[in-house]
């Protein structure tokens, strides 16, 4: 049998089952950015193959086979115009993963499936960074690898817990050697080359137009948006405001984010305490950087402020993203309002919205002074009968008047709008801010949680001699007019949350701890780094750490790890005698070969023991210790506690056992201790 | 002999090549998108592949094998050569492939036990085939590792002609004729009970005595092929020295197989008449070690 005919040997239709289960689990973990067509045609190209293999077929003929995979990979190609990429690779791999399968016969083929579903695990975790799905993946390959050597080992085939039991124990030693490895293998800052970005990624989050009732969806979503680690000290809740997309252009309903290019962010005076904080961003695939209000200093690889305080970074954030960053909370502005901005800031639609124009006017002729008309709105706001609802009712083309005359009901987004566009009117420079605001605080490890639904929207507007002023005409609304919806319970700035949550303060907390653990997770093992492992290194004793000592570091590592292994492997060669009678008994046969008296392979305990008897007379205990050996070893069962007793007896004979050694020519007294 | 540790080879497989090139792909992919999950997963597959080439390594270290080095054929048949591997250790050794030349055999051996394992080689050829050693190897765990090691012990197949021919036995012929020949071969007839000595066929035992309680004893025949006889090269007048070996092999196996004592005489050899197991193979042995023309 030659290495050919081996690796072409037949696989049973078991083992066929069991490695297409294991590609089925592998494809369900990345099934999320898989295109849905993909895995329906490896589904139904598996389901095919084990009918197939059910019924002792073959895989289909070669003809159609290449059909089925010209077509596949054709359409896949239609889709993504390129099979460079992580998304469009992954989806390439499935495919090829599934067309195997479909011919599927040898241990070769076995092989090859193999190692798709490895390399196709390795790419869901490059998408995703869950704990969980870590942990899947790993059981995952446990069962594949365990399926491998069932397929391979001709003695393993049928035994499924034990071939389980043996890939097991192989994983369990092949641990301490990977994380000596994880830990010292140099990191790299930044990718080795560029790969094109996902195309079919969802973006997530607040976007680039705000029309009123968008932030109503996002205020219905637990998810996580990011979470903010403070330093020293944390700023009040009035001043949490997370800057996220400025809006300027209002065509009368909606508020719309255009690219004003990359225009220098005008100067500001920073008062007050300074804030330093982490902001740890979820993917979102939008290239904004959720920032304190305001920014001065960030260490976001290419990020820049544009000129209405957004801190951008060219590519969008599609993976999850530490930001360190310092804001000040007191700002004023160090230049006038340039022209082409003020321009920008005022503009509003030609004929939309008349009646809430009129309103303006009539309040502007009332109200000179900027400030004296801003409160005059606000004042509007909290005095009329305005209502703060999740379910505010759908508006026409003029949102500004059907909210102001009509509905008053409104959530964040229609309060920041309508307020936009009255200051507008009234020729005062305004733009919408959406982020987030308020935010839950874990207080079993000291960060901020800041959810979709603490999304808010709110005003600045320009107060010359001031500069920007942040307005926030919801937190205005009288606390008595906030509605309650049909299920969830609402107020400003609390987070979104339902009723059995808040009932049950158990489970907040178990929610909390669990989300403190993410954290943990993400900081100490998704951004583990250049520095974290100079740091290791710190904590290690090891002065001036840098890149040559870490890979001395992981050589050395790598030395014992594999010494260790040669030890931990060869040792399961000669295991040690479980029964404490049988180590006795070594025990004794040891000691008296240490003195000269080797026991011979054909010599049982009581020949031994009468030669021993019969060269040292001064050792004939032997002779009691080895006829108690033959008796707990051959004689008919005496009761078990006797037995028991028996051993015990013969173990701690032995234990004081100590042979001297005899000098020519003289015999010690028996029982004497052996110190020559 | 005991498999010592420096005489254990190990390579990759192609597959295991396949695995490495596939466990780099996986690195670099993990360093590039600086996904440390990626990473921790790569390494944690390179750290098995490791592991695994430990485990293969491990299923031949200290494995104990023994082997008949010497065995009959006959020519155009098999050299059925018989090992015993016997395992000390506390670990199953599994898929364990004994090779001689292109023969193999694959056994796995259970903790602390041994197991039978045989070769069939294939002789083409009469005389005497010597493989200076055989070959255990191992492709076990996932076969992504090959460990191998060469046992030094010379394999010796004496193989004997091919049994062919139709020639009566000389002597019989002279004897009784070829039909009081063909009534030798027959069932010989049952003389009774003589005291068991050291020697005698096992199928002579009289067992049913034994089980009784009595002495051992062994079924006496009677009968009149109990007369030695000489197979004598020189009886056969072929020119074909092989033709002459096969007939002579023809003429012993038939002897054996009537429990006739016979004596074997070829140029340079002579074998004094008896029977039994080892008078068969020291007879075949001297067929098989005729030399054959080739080397004259």
């Amino acid at each position: 049998m030659s290495a050919l005919t081996v690796a072409e040997e037949r696989v049973p239709f078991e083992r066929l089952l069991w490695i297409t289960a294991c590609l089925a689990l592998t494809l369900l973990a990345g099934i999320a950015t898989l295109p849905i067509w993909v895995a329906a045609t490896v589904g139904g190209v598996a389901a095919i193959r084990l009918v197939l293999a059910a019924r002792g077929g073959d895989a289909p003929p070669r003809t159609i086979r290449f059909i089925i995979a010209a077509l596949a990979i054709g359409l896949l190609f239609l889709q993504f115009r390129t099979f460079n990429g992580l998304s469009a690779g992954t989806a390439l791999l499935s495919l090829i993963a599934g067309l195997k399968l479909l011919e599927t016969r040898t241990r070769r083929d076995i092989y090859v499936v193999t190692m798709i579903i490895y390399f196709l695990s390795l790419a869901t975790l490059l998408e995703s960074e869950s704990f969980w799905l870590f942990s899947y993946l790993i059981g995952v390959c446990w069962l594949t690898t365990s399926t491998l050597l069932r397929s391979t080992s001709s003695s393993r085939g049928g035994d499924l817990s034990g071939s389980l039991r043996y890939a097991g124990r192989l994983l369990a030693q092949a641990l301490p050697l990977a994380v000596a490895f994880w830990l010292f293998f140099p990191r790299f800052g930044g990718p080795l080359w560029q790969m094109p970005d996902n195309g079919n990624s969802a973006t997530s989050g607040l976007s680039d137009t705000m029309s009123p009732g968008d932030i109503t969806d996002l205020a219905m979503s637990d998810e996580v948006a990011f979470r903010v680690r403070f330093g020293a000290d944390t700023p009040p809740p009035q001043e949490r405001y997370w800057r996220g997309p400025v809006m300027h252009d209002f065509d009368g309903h909606a508020w719309r984010r255009t690219d004003a290019g990359r225009v220098r962010a005008p100067t500001l005076l920073f008062r007050g305490p300074a804030y330093e904080y982490t902001v740890s961003l979820e993917p979102n695939q939008h290239n904004w950087l959720f920032v304190l209000d305001w920014p001065s200093h960030w260490n976001a690889v290419r990020g820049y402020l544009t000129s209405d305080y957004m801190l951008i970074q060219p590519d969008p954030v599609s993976r999850p993203l530490d930001v360190v960053a310092t804001s000040y909370s007191h700002v004023s502005a160090a230049e006038p309002l340039g022209i082409g901005m003020r321009r920008r800031d005022t503009r509003l639609p030609p004929g939309r919205n008349p009646r809430s124009l009129q309103l303006a006017q009539e309040l502007r002729n009332a109200h000179p002074d900027d400030l004296d008309y801003v409160h005059a709105v606000l004042d509007m706001f909290h005095s009329q009968a305005f209502f703060y609802t999740l379910k505010p009712p759908r508006l026409a083309q003029d949102s500004v008047d059907g909210f102001l005359f009509d509905s008053k009901r409104g959530f964040c987004g229609h309060y920041a709008s309508a307020f936009a566009a009255l200051m507008r009117a009234a020729g005062i420079p305004a733009r919408v801010v959406t982020g987030y605001q308020g935010g839950t605080f874990n207080r079993f490890a000291n960060y901020w949680i800041l959810r979709q639904s603490d999304a808010h929207a709110w005003d600045e507007v320009w107060i010359q001699g001031q500069g920007w002023l942040r307005i926030d005409p919801t937190s205005v609304i009288a606390p008595e007019r906030v509605e309650r919806g049909l299920n969830d319970l609402v107020a400003a700035g609390a987070p979104l949350t339902s009723r059995w949550q808040q009932r049950t303060p158990w489970l907040t907390d178990t929610r909390l701890r669990l989300d403190a653990l993410r954290l943990l997770w993400r900081e100490r093992i998704l951004r583990f780094d250049e520095s974290s492992q100079e740091r290791l290194l710190g904590f290690l004793h090891i002065p001036e750490p840098d890149g040559q000592k870490l890979t001395l570091v992981l050589t050395l590592c790598l030395v014992a790890g594999m010494s260790w292994l040669t030890w931990q492997v060869r040792r399961e060669l000669k295991p040690r005698p479980s029964d404490p009678v049988n180590r006795a008994y070594e025990q004794l046969c040891r000691r008296l070969a240490a003195v000269g008296l080797r026991r011979m392979p054909y010599e049982g305990a009581e020949t031994f023991a009468a030669r021993v008897a019969a060269e040292r007379p001064d050792l004939a205990i032997v002779r009691s210790l080895c006829r108690r050996y033959s008796e707990l070893r051959y004689a008919a069962g005496p009761p078990a506690a006797a037995a028991a007793a028996a051993a015990a007896t013969f173990v701690a004979g032995v234990r004081a056992f100590r042979p001297g050694r005899v000098r020519p020519g003289r015999v010690r007294p028996r029982g004497s201790r052996g110190s020559a | 002999m005991t498999i010592s540790r420096r005489r254990i080879y190990i390579i990759p497989t192609r597959f295991g090549i396949a695995l490495a090139l596939l466990l780099i792909a996986m690195l670099i992919a993990g360093l590039n998108y600086n996904s440390n999950l990626g990473l921790a997963f790569g390494f944690f597959m390179s750290s098995l592949a490791l592991v695994a080439m430990h485990h293969c390594h491990r299923n031949l270290l200290g494995l104990g094998v023994d082997v008949t080095a010497e065995v009959d054929a006959f020519a155009a048949g098999y050299a059925r050569f018989d090992f015993l591997l016997h395992n000390d250790a506390g670990i199953e050794r599994c898929d364990i492939e004994i090779r001689c030349d292109r023969a193999t055999a694959t056994r796995s051996v259970a903790a602390r036990s041994y197991e039978q394992a045989s070769v069939n080689l294939p002789v083409e050829n009469r005389g005497v085939t010597r493989l200076e050693r055989f070959e255990l190897r191992t492709r076990y765990p996932f076969g992504w590792f090959r460990a191998w090691t060469y046992v030094q012990c010379p394999l010796i197949a004496f193989v004997a002609p091919q049994p062919r021919g139709d020639l009566a036995l000389p002597a019989a012929a002279a004897a009784a004729g070829t039909t009081a020949y063909s009534e030798l071969r027959g069932d010989e007839d049952f003389a009774g009970l003589r005291a068991y000595e050291a020697g005698v066929p096992l199928k002579h035992m009289a067992w049913k005595v034994l089980a009784r309680g009595g002495e051992p004893a062994v079924r006496s025949y009677s009968g009149p092929a109990a007369q030695p006889e000489w197979l004598d090269w020189s009886s056969l007048d072929r020119v074909d020295a092989e033709a002459r070996l096969s007939q002579l092999c023809r003429w012993l196996l038939d002897s054996e197989a009537a429990q006739r004592p016979y004596g074997l005489r070829i140029p340079g050899t002579e074998i004094t008449p008896s029977r039994g197991a080892a008078h068969r193979s020291a007879c075949l042995r001297a067929l098989a070690s005729y030399p054959s023309k080739a080397h004259q």
